[in-house]
């Protein structure tokens, strides 16, 4: 980068009023929007698109990316709250955000999601200044064998994150994996196990599934648990971060940054592999790795900054190379052709002021983000002190109607409501829901990829090691597998080698 | 514990009135509201996921039609199975003009080529009211593969791979024939849609990729993909020094057209009244801007020319299909 | 900013009416009142990995080998006719696979898992819980969630979903006659209000 000049002309785009209350009306309805159930982000942005055409191109974009991550805070909000993973990267907030809020640390929970947000967002736009041309180019050269290896690397990650019994876990996985494969067959146009029912003609939905085994699940759980139970009195005592927590996760919030920045740009998938990975990175560094899961502060800190920074370096495609990363980019993308703007290489080049005024959006709504969860962060966690009664069908009722409003269908809400009972029983028999939804998401991107792999590769496998970024993340796919196995046999020795020297210490002593 | 009676009363009561109003607004059951038309709001489906072309192109035909009947035509999307899903409902709806849908000519012409029996869709139980548009797919190559026009993909001694948009799409059946018409070998290899087709040519993951004018315009434009021929009748005005696959010789022609159907037995002077609203929607300024933006080439052509030219496709598709022994899936 | 959040959010759980988070193990809603209740409020501040202690003692008793040997029973015929449909759907070869393959490999790790399973856990273990009387609840609650399902296309969300919140509260919550059909009423309209009014959706609605 030459110059900072178009950098700082950049903010002074931003700061202009229109452009900052825009920004406002994006984060706000994003947050909205990501708080109620099924109605995501990317259709949201398209049913608002009207509103854009009136106002300049920066300004649509600007309350556009707004919506976005707003949206993604949104779907803390209630992976916490409610146990409702909004989105698939907010599904591992879920595993220790949900236990906080039960042992009353909602807010610390959700507090430190925001403070980690703003800061991965942050970096990652530090990062998609000084560095998008660079990394862009990194992005096309992932070619199907490259997300083979990332989508492995993934179900692997799986099987690391869940606690309980690992065969049950990978059984849930495998059943993900199962899942995944309904629908029309992309390769043959076969249809798999759609029983001849049109509306499984697609597949199922991530959102279906999500909302029915989490969502749904726990409410029927609490059904019974709430009577069983002998009232065990938890103070709400927190509504934000104490400082040891915070002192707790600045690890985690620095390692969560790097990896959702760079796992972010990959077209596809990279947001939710990001949460994943920093959660796994975070339970291994950890001193005592049984924390995770029963409410440690790092499972929410590194997740949920790497998701931030994933979702804002995602940008980095779409402004840099045209290409969108996913489903709400592709939206952004057509947002952004009719008002006559076309991202891509020349966007720098030819309307550096839209680029940089995006770009410098993303910083001021993430503090806009934080500024206004502060307050709002007090205000969800009140909502748990809705009695059990009251507060169960209101979720109910949430999630069955927001999941119709994900397609327009009944046929999801009734799907929603027999993956409820699938998440009841799955409990009941000490199955989790975790690995089972993480590896749906995994699954069609490893099988559509190996496929495309070996159509690319002419069926030659050794293509995998031949190309030099899936021969590293093999390479590291085996490392992360086999490291346990070595870690054990390497304590064995260390623990050996202490007994001889003690007792040799002892001789010595004698 | 007390049984206040009073108070069932009162909730019964409250629950009886609360059930007297169901005349008004709801949209449970069918609604046949006789007298002048439009008396309520018109209710667009879309077969696809909100924020594609489609949906774009629904939204505006929408905000038009709406503007010109003075009612408000709110858009749905029932995205699955291409657009089978929405259009056997909508097909199925009262045919008293409160239900529209738009049509993708593919889900007539091509998809009925890859799919069972049960899940095509035919025209007959529809009224067409217009056509709307055209989308047209073009080939391109990465710029390693080193190929700018068709006589060097006739040339390669290398075995190509070609990227599609998947399977039952004018993207694959465009391909598809053109390999076969013209005896070049090739692997396909199916994506998930056309963006990440194009990336892949884009990175020279796969060499070349049929994708929709659209979207690969601006890496066209920015020089990170050669284009090869386009799958047009004739030449398309936005990339006028791209020969089409007809010109070069072989029997082709493959693009993506839309139109706005209403379930079949349509009054006439409803549809009269639609056609109208259609029409003068097409005719300002702000839907050709709309069209110029998104790279669509108007075909603004009746519902009766809609039916026979699609009918007539998907019967060209299915010879051509036979003649050369392709399979699209493998059913 | 940091200083500002800790300045004005010195909050703790007031004492009467502090009833604290809605789900499971929390203090939740005990007799047939529904009001206020006066929880007895924890002296002291459990750390969190005391609570988990107190969950764990507190906690149902683990599923058992029976349920085991049920559960692994139905992931073993689950993945058995998966595998036995995926071969329907033809195979082909590694190097060539057709649409089988996949579903096929991952439906043979569902039942060689399944047997693992079944065998690795036929003592028992530490996880699940057993089913209790209390367990019909949960059905119930099912059931009331498929009528809904079944009920909307034909009357709309509003009515099926007033009688759902009203099921809820009272049979399955033990909240009183007033309250449960006062609430129900409300949370229907504000929903409407959100969806219907607001966000413009079309859910079946009545009105």
């Amino acid at each position: 980068m030459d110059s900072l000049q178009p950098v700082l002309d950049g903010f002074g785009v931003v700061l202009d009023p229109t452009n900052l209350l825009y920004c406002l009306i994006g984060v706000v309805i994003g947050m909205l929007i990501g708080v109620l159930p099924g109605l995501g982000p990317a259709a949201t942005i398209a049913i608002l698109l009207p509103l854009t055409y009136g106002v300049e191109p920066v300004t649509a974009i600007i309350m556009l990316a707004g919506i976005f991550y707003g949206a993604q805070y949104g779907g803390t909000i209630t992976s916490v709250l409610l146990r409702l993973p909004g989105e698939a990267s907010s599904v591992v907030t879920v595993f220790d955000g949900y236990v906080m809020a039960k042992q009353g640390r909602a807010g610390t929970a959700l507090g430190i999601a925001a403070i980690g947000s703003f800061i991965g967002g942050t970096v990652s736009i530090i990062g998609l200044t000084f560095l998008a041309p660079v990394v862009a180019g990194f992005a096309l050269d992932f070619g199907p064998p490259e997300y083979t290896a990332l989508a492995l690397l993934g179900i692997l990650l799986v099987a690391t994150i869940s606690g309980g019994s690992k065969i049950k876990a990978l059984i849930a996985a495998a059943f993900g994996l199962l899942l995944a494969t309904t629908g029309r067959d992309i390769f043959t146009g076969a249809e798999r196990f759609t029983f001849g029912n049109l509306g499984m003609a697609d597949g199922i939905d991530f959102v279906p599934i999500a909302m029915g085994l989490f969502g749904v699940g726990e409410i029927l759980y609490n059904l019974e648990e709430r009577h069983r139970a002998a009232a065990v009195p938890v103070k709400v005592a927190n509504v934000w971060p104490s400082r040891a927590d915070l002192k707790q996760s600045t690890g985690a919030i620095g390692r969560g940054s790097v990896l959702g920045f760079f796992l972010g740009i990959l077209p596809g998938g990279g947001a939710t592999i990001s949460s994943m990975a920093a959660y796994a990175v975070e339970k291994k560094r950890a001193k005592d790795p049984s924390r995770f899961g029963r409410g440690a502060v790092e499972g929410v800190a590194g997740p949920e900054t790497a998701n931030n920074a994933a979702a804002t370096s995602s940008f980095i495609p779409l402004l840099t190379l045209g290409i969108p990363a996913n489903a709400t980019m592709a939206i952004i993308f057509g947002a952004l052709l009719i008002q006559g703007v076309t991202p891509g290489p020349q966007l720098i080049a030819n309307d550096p002021e839209l680029f940089w005024g995006v770009v410098n959006s993303m910083y001021i709504g993430n503090i806009l983000l934080l500024i206004m969860a502060i307050p709002l962060v007090g205000v969800f966690v009140r909502i748990l002190r809705v009695r059990g009664a009251i507060l169960a069908p209101i979720t109910a009722l949430i999630t069955l109607l927001g999941s119709y409003t994900i397609r327009n269908s009944m046929f999801d809400v009734l799907l929603v409501v027999i993956f409820g009972a699938v998440g009841y029983l799955m409990k009941k028999f000490g199955f989790e829901p975790g690995p089972l939804v993480l590896a749906f998401v995994l699954g069609s991107l490893l099988e559509s990829n190996l496929r495309r792999s070996l159509l690319v590769l002419g069926g030659d496998v050794g293509g995998f090691f031949t190309r030099p970024i899936s021969a590293t993340l093999l390479v590291i796919f085996v490392v992360v597998a086999l490291w346990p196995m070595v870690k054990a046999a390497f304590d064995r020795r260390k623990s050996s080698r202490h007994e001889t020297s003690d007792n040799q210490e002892v001789k010595e002593n004698a | 514990m007390n049984f206040p009676r009073r108070r069932a009363v009162l909730g019964v009561t409250a629950a009886s009135a609360l059930l007297a109003l169901t005349a008004c607004g709801g949209n449970v059951g069918s609604d046949s509201s006789s007298g002048d038309f439009p008396s309520g709001p018109i209710t667009l489906t879309v077969g696809q996921a909100a924020g594609g072309s489609t949906d774009l192109i629904a939204r505006t035909m929408g905000a038009g039609i709406s503007d010109q009947l003075g009612v408000p035509v709110p858009v749905v999307n029932k995205p699955g199975a291409n657009g089978a899903l929405a259009t056997k409902e909508v097909a199925a709806m009262p045919a008293d003009g409160s239900n529209l849908i738009l049509l993708n000519a593919s889900l007539i012409t091509i998809t009925p080529l890859a799919v069972s029996e049960d899940e095509t869709v035919t025209l007959d139980n529809l009224d067409v009211i217009k056509g709307l548009s055209q989308d047209d797919y073009v080939m391109v190559a990465s710029k390693e593969s080193g190929i700018t026009s068709l006589d060097d993909l006739k040339k390669s001694t290398k075995t190509l791979t070609f990227g599609t948009t998947g399977v039952g799409t004018g993207s694959q059946l465009a391909q598809a024939l053109l390999l076969a018409q013209a005896d070049i070998k090739g692997t396909e290899v199916p994506f998930d849609s056309g963006s990440p087709a194009l990336t892949a040519v884009m990175g020279n993951q796969v060499q070349l990729s049929t994708i929709q004018l659209g979207e690969a315009k601006p890496q066209i434009d920015a020089g990170k993909v050669v284009p090869v021929v386009v799958f047009s009748d004739e030449r398309n005005t936005f990339l006028p020094d791209v020969p089409t696959a007809l010109e070069e010789g072989y029997d082709v022609p493959v693009s993506q057209y839309r139109a706005l159907a209403a379930p079949k037995g349509l009054p006439e002077d409803v549809k009269a009244k639609l056609v109208d609203a259609v029409d003068k929607t097409l005719a300002e300024d702000s839907t050709k801007a709309f069209n110029e933006k998104n790279l669509l080439t108007p075909k603004e052509i009746s519902g009766e020319e809609v039916v026979k030219q699609w009918n007539d496709l998907a019967t060209k598709y299915k010879d051509l299909t036979e003649e050369y022994d392709i399979e699209l899936s493998s059913k | 900013m940091k200083h500002k959040a800790k300045g004005a959010a010195t909050e703790t759980a007031p004492g009467p009416g502090g009833t604290a988070a809605a789900s499971g193990a929390a203090a939740g809603v005990s007799g047939p009142q529904g009001g206020t209740d006066v929880e007895a409020v924890a002296d002291e501040e459990l750390t969190p990995e005391e609570l988990a202690a107190r969950w764990e003692e507190d906690a149902a008793p683990p599923a058992g080998p029976q349920a085991n040997f049920w559960a692994s029973l139905v992931t073993l015929a689950i993945g058995i006719a998966a595998m036995v449909l995926s071969v329907q759907l033809d195979l082909g070869t590694p190097a060539e696979p057709r649409p089988g393959m996949w579903p096929f490999l991952v439906s043979l790790v569902i039942a060689v898992l399944s047997v693992t399973q079944l065998v690795v856990g036929r003592r028992g273990g530490r996880d699940g819980e057993k089913f209790s009387k209390l367990s019909w609840l949960a059905a119930v609650g099912f059931a009331t969630l498929l009528a809904l399902v079944a009920l909307m296309p034909l009357l709309g969300f509003e009515i099926p979903a007033v009688l759902l919140c009203f099921v809820w509260m009272k049979i399955l919550g033990g909240e009183s006659w007033r309250s449960s059909i006062l609430y129900s009423l409300i949370i229907v309209a504000a929903f409407y209000a959100i969806f219907i009014l607001g966000l413009q959706t079309t859910i079946p609605h009545l009105f």
